[in-house]
């Protein structure tokens, strides 16, 4: 089975240090993985790698068997990757509704000739509306996206994402900000996108919610993967626990 | 018909089509540009230089309409380098460079212009007819264009553009399309309007008048078709109805620029559409 | 000799645009917002110094009317045009601001006449002095000492007192500053009075060297100092010292050589638009992109 996405070795470093350090992971189709690590240890780099904001020193990015290295954020969202961000961004001149649309509309918006050549949206805004219902934003269509509250505005970042129909979706941490029980009610939502077929790919920091619903687990530290493999037995490890332990949570529990 | 009216009306047919092509770029794209003046003489410069050369009036609007265009996305590139506010400035460079070698050019006509451009052979009765008739074509087009697909995602990339991105909107192509687009219709301008007066000097096309078209557009309401063309019809007609206006033109429109953006940022056309909401507020 | 005449002229060229220009790259450092305007301070600098002056008789007393005065209408600029507009995207205070450019250089044409104003007892301009063999004129002299003392005085100004460094702390680094208990609005009201006053007093040396001031003569500093803050790094002073200086001297020789196909406004962007798109981000200074 060919992996969804493929890190093969990739590093950056920015102001002296380096940021990623070597990362190679393999995320093949269908799974559920969460993506964890101390402040600093490289995480959002990375993701920012994968999603084509920064471009790595080495390494490559395969996306379904494509080489997506070189190529642009929206490139890499037409072949099949779907991304939310950790501050929200909807466009908030917009409704709701809008919002959606646009995203399922990505076949008219391929480019501008495209777009300018169609005119109807009858199909996008039915789509639209049933993932509407679908992420628990039932009855907020109409309402502008910058009046949301922070829960309902995550929510349209991931309604947005899947849109798109994509293979896999990055959830650059989702739960920022948000209470236990919208944490809990919004870590169902993404284990049913999962349940829909798409990888998942959840960066946290809320460790709780992530054990709970990840099948798979990969921590970095400091640029580089030092645990990879079933949640349960990863947080068992020696080296994990010294790498949450020692980076400065709780450094007054070493003596 | 009065010749007085007749030049009137195609004056207010060409500043439509003027501030209607720069509410596409600026307003549905949100790629401020200071230098629509450019363009529109670029188109003129063409019109006029194909006309003397080879008589031939169709050929001659055509020219204006590409060359336009095509100096439109060339400095459409530079939006893509540098954020909004120096796009302006860089676009404030492209009129003043285009004035500026334009001057200095004697095969173009220098400071003195071009004169004596043969008439399009429509007459000026037919010259004003067809000046209105690309304006109601140009209003046509930019109200599909809003409604369509391509609109849809100018609006997301004038917002955000790595919004966009990640609703695989390629932002750069978009702000390419809206640059093109929108200079191609002011050369289009430039052409009807080397054929209006049958001489054109390069002062017509200077940065201040860039100014004004933005006035035009900032007053109509930026973003949207109906109020930019009606600010474009009232800010034509106002220096002709009070000649005081006339004298004091840069005074008036300056100053209007200032107060709408300071106390009614959305223009003519947002002020409507807050009195209809309260209108409809039972 | 004649070499040498043209590095005097674009010395003090280079001057006048620095103490122009620096008002502009503070706005820009401390606001992120491209001060156009600031081109109508300098005029309104001009103008006040040579009304002044012809109205009392007395040059110095034009100067200090126009250094006191312009302050605050820098300063009204902010308050009434700036501080609404901060929350908009970048290009609204922008294209305010060239609003009020434009409507301002009218109003001086129709105070003032189309044909500007000369100054009635301008003994200066034509002073010339004989420096081994070179010929310097007295306004030049002027200019360059101005603009020393100008800058002497910035340095000192924002390393020695509490309130210059204050406001060098917000400039570079707003947060920090913050935080520290520097009282924001004060500085920026400080900003402008400073930046206003030295653009006022480059604007009273122009009209004296040329001995006219005319409603264009905001316009042709305007477009140089934009070229010369994005040259300098933005928000830098020193690279806008620097980069006047260049620009200054470039000037004088360059319309030699490139004044054929192109004239001067031209030059001058031309140079702006290839700096802004080989570096959006200046070449010592803050960010364009």
């Amino acid at each position: 089975m060919t992996a969804v996405l493929q890190l093969e070795d990739l590093a950056v470093h920015f102001g002296g240090v380096n940021a990623v350090d070597g990362v190679t992971v393999s995320i093949a189709a269908g799974e559920f993985v969460g993506l964890i690590g101390p402040n600093g240890a490289g995480k959002t780099t990375l993701m920012r790698i994968v999603s084509g904001s920064v471009r790595p020193d080495r390494g490559r990015v395969v996306l379904a068997g494509n080489d997506v290295t070189g190529i642009s954020t929206a490139s890499r969202v037409r072949k099949g990757l779907a991304l939310t961000h950790q501050i929200v961004r909807p466009f908030r001149e917009m409704t709701v509704l809008d919002n959606i649309v646009l995203a399922a509309g990505y076949r008219r918006t391929a480019n501008p000739l495209r777009a300018a050549l169609s005119v109807g949206r009858k199909r996008e805004c039915e789509r639209a509306a049933e993932i509407l219902l679908r992420v628990g934003l039932a009855g907020t269509a109409d309402k502008l996206s910058g009046s949301l509250p922070l829960g309902q505005m995550k929510r349209l970042e991931v309604a947005r994402a899947l849109a798109l129909d994509p293979q896999i979706v990055l959830f650059d941490e989702p739960l920022a900000g948000l209470n236990q029980t919208e944490a809990a009610r919004m870590v169902e939502t993404i284990a049913d996108v999962n349940a829909q077929g798409i990888t998942v790919v959840l960066v946290e920091h809320n460790l709780e919610e992530v054990m709970r619903s990840c099948r798979r687990l990969i921590v970095l530290n400091d640029g580089r993967v030092i645990g990879d493999g079933a949640p349960q037995a990863v947080m068992a490890d020696a080296i994990v626990r010294e790498a949450y332990v020692g980076s400065g949570t709780a450094s007054h529990a070493r003596h | 018909m009065s010749a007085y009216e007749i030049s009137l009306l195609s004056v207010i047919g060409l500043n439509v089509i003027l501030a209607v092509s720069l509410n596409m770029i600026s307003g549905f794209c949100g790629q401020i540009s200071l230098g629509h003046g450019a363009f529109y003489g670029t188109g003129a410069y063409a019109a006029a230089l194909t006309m003397i050369a080879t008589r031939n009036f169709p050929l001659s609007l055509v020219c204006a309409t590409t060359v336009g265009a095509l100096a439109g996305i060339v400095v459409g590139f530079a939006s893509l380098r540098v954020r909004s506010d120096f796009l302006a400035v860089t676009t404030i460079g492209v009129n003043f460079l285009f004035t500026g070698f334009v001057r200095k050019q004697g095969w173009l006509g220098g400071e003195m212009g071009i004169s004596g451009i043969p008439a399009s052979g429509l007459g000026g009765n037919g010259n004003m007819v067809m000046i209105l008739l690309f304006a109601v074509a140009t209003i046509a087009l930019s109200l599909y264009i809003n409604r369509s697909w391509m609109g849809f995602a100018f609006r997301a990339v004038s917002e955000d553009e790595n919004a966009a991105a990640t609703l695989g909107i390629n932002a750069g192509a978009y702000k390419l399309a809206a640059f093109g687009i929108g200079t191609a219709l002011a050369g289009l301008a430039g052409g009807l309007y080397a054929f209006f007066t049958q001489f054109i000097t390069v002062d017509t096309f200077d940065f201040i008048f860039s100014v004004l078209l933005m006035a035009m557009v900032v007053i109509g309401g930026i973003g949207s078709t109906f109020g930019v063309v009606v600010a474009a019809i009232a800010l034509t007609l106002l220096p002709e109805a009070i000649r005081v206006v006339n004298d004091y033109r840069l005074l008036v429109f300056g100053g209007l620029l200032v107060l709408v953006i300071r106390l009614a940022p959305g223009g003519l056309a947002g002020l409507a559409r807050r009195l209809t909401v309260r209108a409809a507020k039972p | 000799m004649y070499y040498i005449d043209l590095a005097v002229t674009g010395l003090s060229f280079g001057c006048m645009y620095a103490m122009m220009a620096v008002g502009l790259t503070l706005v820009y450092g401390l606001l992120r917002i491209l001060h156009v305007a600031h081109a109508a301070v300098f005029a309104l600098g001009a103008y006040l110094t040579v009304i002044v002056a012809n109205a009392t008789g007395s040059i110095g007393l034009g100067f200090l009317v126009a250094i006191a005065v312009t302050p605050l209408f820098g300063m009204a600029i902010y308050r009434l045009l700036y501080e609404p507009l901060l929350g908009y995207r970048p290009d609204v205070p922008m294209i305010a601001s060239v609003g009020l450019l434009v409507l301002m250089q009218d109003a001086f044409r129709i105070a003032f006449g189309e044909q500007g104003v000369t100054f009635k007892n301008n003994i200066y301009a034509f002073r010339i002095y004989d420096v081994a063999g070179i010929r310097v004129n007295a306004v030049q002299v002027a200019i360059v000492i101005c603009a020393i003392v100008v800058f002497v005085g910035l340095h000192l100004f924002t390393t020695r007192t509490r309130i210059g460094i204050a406001w060098r702390a917000t400039v570079s680094r707003p947060k920090i500053a913050a935080s520290f208990g520097v009282d924001a609005i004060k500085v920026r009201y400080l900003n402008f009075a400073i930046g206003s006053a030295l653009a006022a007093l480059a604007g009273g040396l122009v009209g004296l060297l040329n001995n006219l001031v005319d409603p264009v003569i905001g316009y042709v500093v305007s477009y140089k100092a934009l070229a010369i803050i994005v040259l300098g790094g933005l928000g830098s002073v020193r690279g806008t010292l620097i980069a006047s200086l260049v620009l200054g001297m470039v000037e004088a020789y360059g319309t030699i050589f490139i004044g054929s196909w192109l004239n001067r406004d031209g030059i001058a962007f031309l140079a702006l638009i290839a700096l802004l798109m080989i570096r959006p981000q200046g070449f010592t200074g803050a960010r364009a992109a």
